[in-house]
């Protein structure tokens, strides 16, 4: 339950195995991408994920979990591989406007502009302003 | 049948005391593990088990309600779950053991599951819509409770000598009394004959009692012995019942309307 690894407990201390930190994912709806949600302690996979089950799941709030044994995460935190010190500006996508021809190659291909979904954040001026996928 | 109103008198009789054995079987284990809250062996097992509890007392309390609309003498879920004296209350004798060790708890909640789970298919075709369609909810969950009491159980049976030892001495204090849940009620010929019940209690219990011989086969634990006494199954009520009715009914004692 806790984000900072716990120290485990001894084996067979009071008949317990010793604990580890499974981390949990959660679907909040059909469709949704999977989500960190926190994690749990558990001597297994069997209980880690009842336990899972308990802290993310027990009143409606996940379509789904997954449940990793901490351990088993491959972790990539070195800033000389994920936090360059050059000026990498120019990898962003952010200056190259597609808009227009994305516009000429659905008329090619006769799609209409997908409606946004509703539920979403669709405002008044949406068509007006470009959005990250007409880039 | 979707009514009660539609019901034999007999037939009635006889469902009232299915459901207020069924409803006081999951109230009095929701009240026994909810007696771990705070102190059970780790932080998400004291969730896990308090959430459990919670549930059971949800399904009481569903099994009140409809006990309510059958019975219809006035009183509410309410009035049935914390109105009676101890001696009113017709759960198992299973179910009398006071809270005990975690290897208890364990052993309690496996045996009672596994019987109510029998008991539960057993009602899941019920001629009774009501029933039926509760039946159907409560099975859902009542899954759920079974693998998570099953990994336990397993797990003392096979975690080392100590585990073992108090696994085995919690089968010895409950197992007498683990076929109570599926004794069979006075009454139910009457169950059988309206087709409320898909078979009676003995062939139940037969059912119950080979799929645990299998289990415990398995983990090499011995077989679990004839029930003690089964004239007084759900009639005669320990003092560990008489201290946990004390507590269940205080709030309702100090105030009658108080509302949850």
């Amino acid at each position: 339950m806790t984000d900072s690894p716990l120290p485990d407990r001894p084996a067979d201390v009071d008949g317990l195995p010793a604990l580890e930190a499974w981390e949990v994912f959660r679907r909040e709806k059909e469709g949704d991408p999977m989500r960190h949600g926190g994690s749990v302690m558990a001597p297994d996979a069997v209980l880690a994920v009842h336990y899972a089950r308990e802290l993310f799941g027990r009143r409606g709030e996940s379509a789904a979990l997954w449940v990793v044994r901490r351990a088993d995460i491959h972790e990539l935190d070195d800033p000389d591989l994920l936090d360059p010190p050059l000026d990498r500006s120019f990898k962003k996508p952010g200056g190259y406007v597609m808009r227009d021809k994305l516009a000429a190659a659905r008329e090619r291909s006769g799609q209409a502009k997908p409606r946004p979904k509703t539920g979403g954040r669709p405002k008044a001026d949406d068509a007006r302003r470009p959005k990250a996928d007409d880039r | 049948m979707t009514a009660a109103a539609d019901l034999l008198p007999a037939t009635r009789n006889a469902l009232s005391l299915l459901l207020l054995s069924m409803a006081d079987d999951e109230f009095v284990i929701g009240f026994s593990d909810s007696e771990w809250t705070g102190i059970a062996p780790l932080l998400e097992e004291d969730v896990a088990m308090s959430s459990i509890a919670q549930d059971e007392i949800g399904h009481a309390r569903a099994l009140y309600e409809l006990l309510a609309d059958v019975v219809a003498d006035g009183r509410d879920a309410d009035a049935w779950a914390y109105d009676r004296p101890p001696d009113g209350y017709y759960h198992a004798r299973l179910l009398d053991h006071p809270r005990g060790d975690w290897a208890d708890t364990i052993v309690r909640r496996y045996l009672y599951d596994t019987a109510d789970a029998v008991r539960l298919d057993a009602l899941a075709g019920s001629s009774f819509a009501p029933l039926r369609d509760l039946v159907g909810k409560l099975r859902r969950e009542e899954r759920y409770h079974l693998m998570h009491v099953e990994a336990w159980f397993e797990r003392l049976a096979r975690g080392g000598a100590e585990p073992r030892r108090r696994l085995l001495d919690a089968l010895q204090r409950l197992g007498p009394d683990a076929g109570t849940v599926l004794t069979p009620l006075p009454t139910e010929l009457a169950l059988d004959m309206a087709g409320i019940l898909a078979a009676p209690f003995p062939e139940l219990e037969a059912r119950w009692r080979a799929s645990l011989a299998a289990a415990f086969g398995h983990l090499d634990l011995p077989p679990l012995p004839p029930t003690r006494d089964p004239g007084t199954a759900r009639t005669t009520h320990s003092d560990a019942f008489r201290r946990l009715h004390e507590e269940f009914t205080l709030v309702r004692r100090i105030d009658p309307e108080a509302t949850w």
